[in-house]
């Protein structure tokens, strides 16, 4: 019995030296240029492509996040998805360690059979939640990665946290370092406890899929069951358990306005890039904003002075609309699907207030700030009010609040934005809730 | 010959211990599982330590709770200390800063780890609220017969010798917290203050995470020592000061007669009142008959001349 618990002992502390042992194991190899950026831009060729998912992970430190991720680069680097990356490439890369005005959050990119992923390591709350914000980086899922010998630890927690607060809904789980446990026991109970935890947060921990293996012994190519096949088993959950992402072009068409013009002969066009749908030649169209709203139908769609069948998000066009007048819209204004958004006063949001460093104020704001909110191709003057116990918001910072606008404009949950104020720029949020207006609301604006 | 005899030796030894073994596993082996996993999650729910040690603790005192608790303590602190030395020289940047008022009184410490993830934990906090009092006690004992306004700062390596009762001291307490959360932490500094009865001193910490109530958290704290202000509003007016000098980082305190220059302005007193911007702070206080005579402002994370020193 003695010697057993010594062996067990002897096992997780060559598990917790494990790092420097792969440290010294590994020669460096160059860092291939990542293709997200490319991918996201390539909008068009979707279809062609396979559709990109981005993936982080999250979990304790040392329960071996790096690990697992250099360990999927090599297993997918055999079936040419990925270029292996070594423990060391991920850990030290410089954009980790450098918490500097933006974050490179996503350095490492492999491809399955179905689909490819960009994948993304948590460096801290504060950063992940501005990257949210800014929108440099999402996630669409995650795999939350648990020691087998540890179970869940203090940070297993506030990483599932901040993925709540992020809006992650989907969850992977693997159990790490199960060669370092011999009963089965004990791998039950660590699931047991996870699913416990991930239902204490508000995910649907019976269903959650629990992948079990160790991403050392798919490193080391030994013990396949818990090593390589593990870790394949893990990526086809992920491709089955976490869905794609909505693309663009699935959803009901908007073209915020960026001119007007009118053409002798032919009518009123206005012009502005698709922001997303497909719009096509006899659509019915709404126009919004700047207290005006109207219907009207799609009699033309142009684009480089040739006349097309259909636009996608992404085409800058120009679109000519049946009986519309020049003085009836303005830029700022949107054209859209009927119905499918309307224009409000009164939104929560999300904001992220830009450092001195990255151009923004160096003085902290209080409450009843009026900066400018920009916003698709409108302006608007707002009032912020700070929500709960916030009494100032200090530059660098993330912060809930409160965005009053003077006339109502197009506005939906999910909406990115910016705020100015004279001629520096302070923050950018992200609409998390649409709020009704109130009388006080009214009369405060009075 | 003697290598025969040493071979016997180890035989015999090696059979003794494998009958032992046998006997124990045939004492506990039966009920041993079942009891220990109920046991196991028990142990782990209370103590929150890893499984594989949990289980070592239960194997070892024979599903003895009492026993196997105060083994996973003090092994805590053990493989505290060990992982506190092989952390050693990471960089710990974010942190807390924690501030405590008392009567005349007040402390505000700095507590750094690497992750903002670990400042949120409950743990972490616990510490910082150890450090606040840890200082406060120390600063009691040490100005018990000064009189006046005393204003001590205390570094890394002074506060690490500080006691927080029953021996242990501060730095055991850190590697402790290490131990647990996994990451790098420092005690980084600590300023006391204490003033005489009519003068009084305001708090301000921003970016607050906690959970406690004695102890104020954030990522901003101030502490702002005055004089006067309207009666029984001087709590309101510490506070605003405070947030003031949180938001504007003020490097000194300036006069009340400085003409103030501009945006970039350093001096407390020239200016603009945050949270009245038509007024500079100097004006502010006339109006409240009110005359700050000293202020602090921790940064957490902020490089300081102090240490480099």
């Amino acid at each position: 019995m003695a010697a057993l618990v010594g062996l067990r002992a002897c096992f997780s502390a060559l598990q917790l030296s494990s790092p420097s042992l792969l440290h010294s194991s590994f020669k460096l190899c160059a860092v291939p240029v990542s293709r997200r950026t490319f991918a996201a831009e390539a909008k068009k060729t979707y279809s062609r492509d396979k559709p990109h998912v981005n993936i982080g992970t999250i979990g304790h430190v040392d329960h071996g996040k790096t690990t697992l991720t250099a360990a999927i680069t090599k297993v997918l680097s055999g079936a040419g998805g990925a270029h292996y990356k070594k423990y060391e490439d991920i850990d030290n890369a410089p954009e980790e360690k450098a918490r500097g005005i933006t974050i490179n959050a996503s350095h490492v990119e492999y491809a399955t059979a179905n689909r490819h992923y960009a994948h993304t390591d948590c460096p801290g709350h504060a950063d992940y939640v501005k990257n949210m914000i800014t929108g440099t980086a999402q996630m669409d899922g995650c795999i939350l990665v648990v020691a087998a010998t540890d179970g869940q630890m203090p940070q297993t927690r506030e990483h599932l946290l901040l993925a709540r607060q992020i809006g992650v809904e989907h969850v992977v789980v693997f159990i790490n370092k199960a060669d370092a446990v011999e009963d089965k026991e004990m791998l039950e109970l660590v699931e047991i406890e996870i699913r416990e935890l991930l239902t204490e947060f508000g995910y649907d921990g019976d269903n959650t899929p629990v992948i079990i293996g160790s991403a050392l012994c798919a490193l080391e190519n030994r013990e396949p069951d818990l090593g390589v096949n593990a870790v394949m088993k893990l990526l086809e959950v992920v491709d089955a358990y976490v869905p794609l992402p909505k693309r663009e072009l699935e959803k009901p068409f908007l073209l915020p306005i960026e001119g007007v013009y009118s053409i002798p002969g032919r009518g009123t066009v206005v012009t502005g890039t698709m922001e997303r749908g497909i719009i096509k030649k006899g659509d019915d169209c709404e126009f919004l904003g700047h207290n005006r709203s109207f219907k009207s139908v799609v009699t033309g769609v142009e684009m480089f002075h040739k006349s097309l069948d259909r636009a996608e998000a992404g085409d800058n066009l120009g679109a000519l609309v049946r009986g519309l007048k020049r003085e009836d819209v303005r830029r700022g204004m949107v054209m859209c699907k009927p119905g499918s958004i309307k224009p409000h006063q009164k939104v929560k949001a999300q904001v992220y207030v830009l450092s001195k460093e990255e151009g923004g104020r160096h003085k902290p704001f209080l409450n009843n700030f009026m900066p400018v909110m920009f916003s698709l191709t409108w302006d608007m003057a707002c009032r912020i009010s700070l929500s709960g116990d916030k009494e100032m918001v200090m530059p660098g910072e993330d912060a809930a609040l409160t965005l009053t606008l003077r006339q109502p404009m197009v506005l939906e949950k999910g909406q990115r934005f910016t705020l100015r104020d004279g001629n520096r720029t302070i923050g950018t949020g992200l609409v998390t809730d649409i709020l009704t207006m109130t009388d006080d609301d009214q009369h405060n604006w009075g | 010959m003697s290598l025969t005899f040493l071979f016997r030796a180890i035989t015999r030894d090696v059979a003794k211990v494998s009958v032992c073994q046998h006997l124990q596993s045939l004492h506990t082996g039966c009920h041993l599982l079942a009891a220990d996993k109920a046991l196991l999650m028990k142990l782990r729910k209370n103590t929150g330590y890893t499984f594989i040690n949990c289980k070592k603790a239960l194997e070892k005192f024979d599903n003895d709770m009492a026993q196997a608790e105060t083994w996973l303590h003090e092994q805590a602190q053990k493989e505290g200390w060990s992982k506190a030395n092989k952390l050693e020289g990471r960089k710990a940047k974010e942190g807390l800063i924690g501030v405590f008022v008392g009567n005349k009184a007040a402390v505000m410490v700095e507590v750094n780890c690497e992750t903002d993830f670990v400042a949120h934990n409950e743990k972490f906090q616990q510490l910082v609220k150890d450090v606040t009092f840890a200082t406060l006690a120390h600063h009691r004992i040490k100005t018990q017969s000064q009189d006046g306004y005393v204003k001590s700062v205390l570094l890394g390596d002074q506060l690490g010798k500080l006691s927080v009762g029953e021996g242990t001291s501060l730095a055991d307490q850190v590697a402790l917290t290490i131990g647990r959360l996994g990451e790098n932490m420092s005690v980084k500094r600590a300023v006391t203050v204490r003033v005489p009865a009519d003068w009084h001193i305001g708090s301000y910490i921003h970016g607050g995470v906690s959970s406690h109530t004695e102890v104020a958290m954030g990522r901003y704290g101030a502490l702002v020592v005055f004089q006067g202000g309207k009666e029984g509003e001087q709590e309101t007016l510490g506070r605003k000061l405070g947030q003031h000098v949180v938001g504007e980082a003020p490097l000194s305190l300036g006069n009340d007669n400085d003409l103030p220059c501009g945006e970039s302005e350093t001096r407390l007193l020239p200016q603009t009142f945050l949270a009245d911007p038509s007024r500079t702070v100097a004006q502010f206080l006339r109006g409240q008959q009110a005359r700050v005579l000293d202020f602090v402002r921790f940064q957490c994370g902020e490089s300081t001349g102090e240490a480099a020193k």
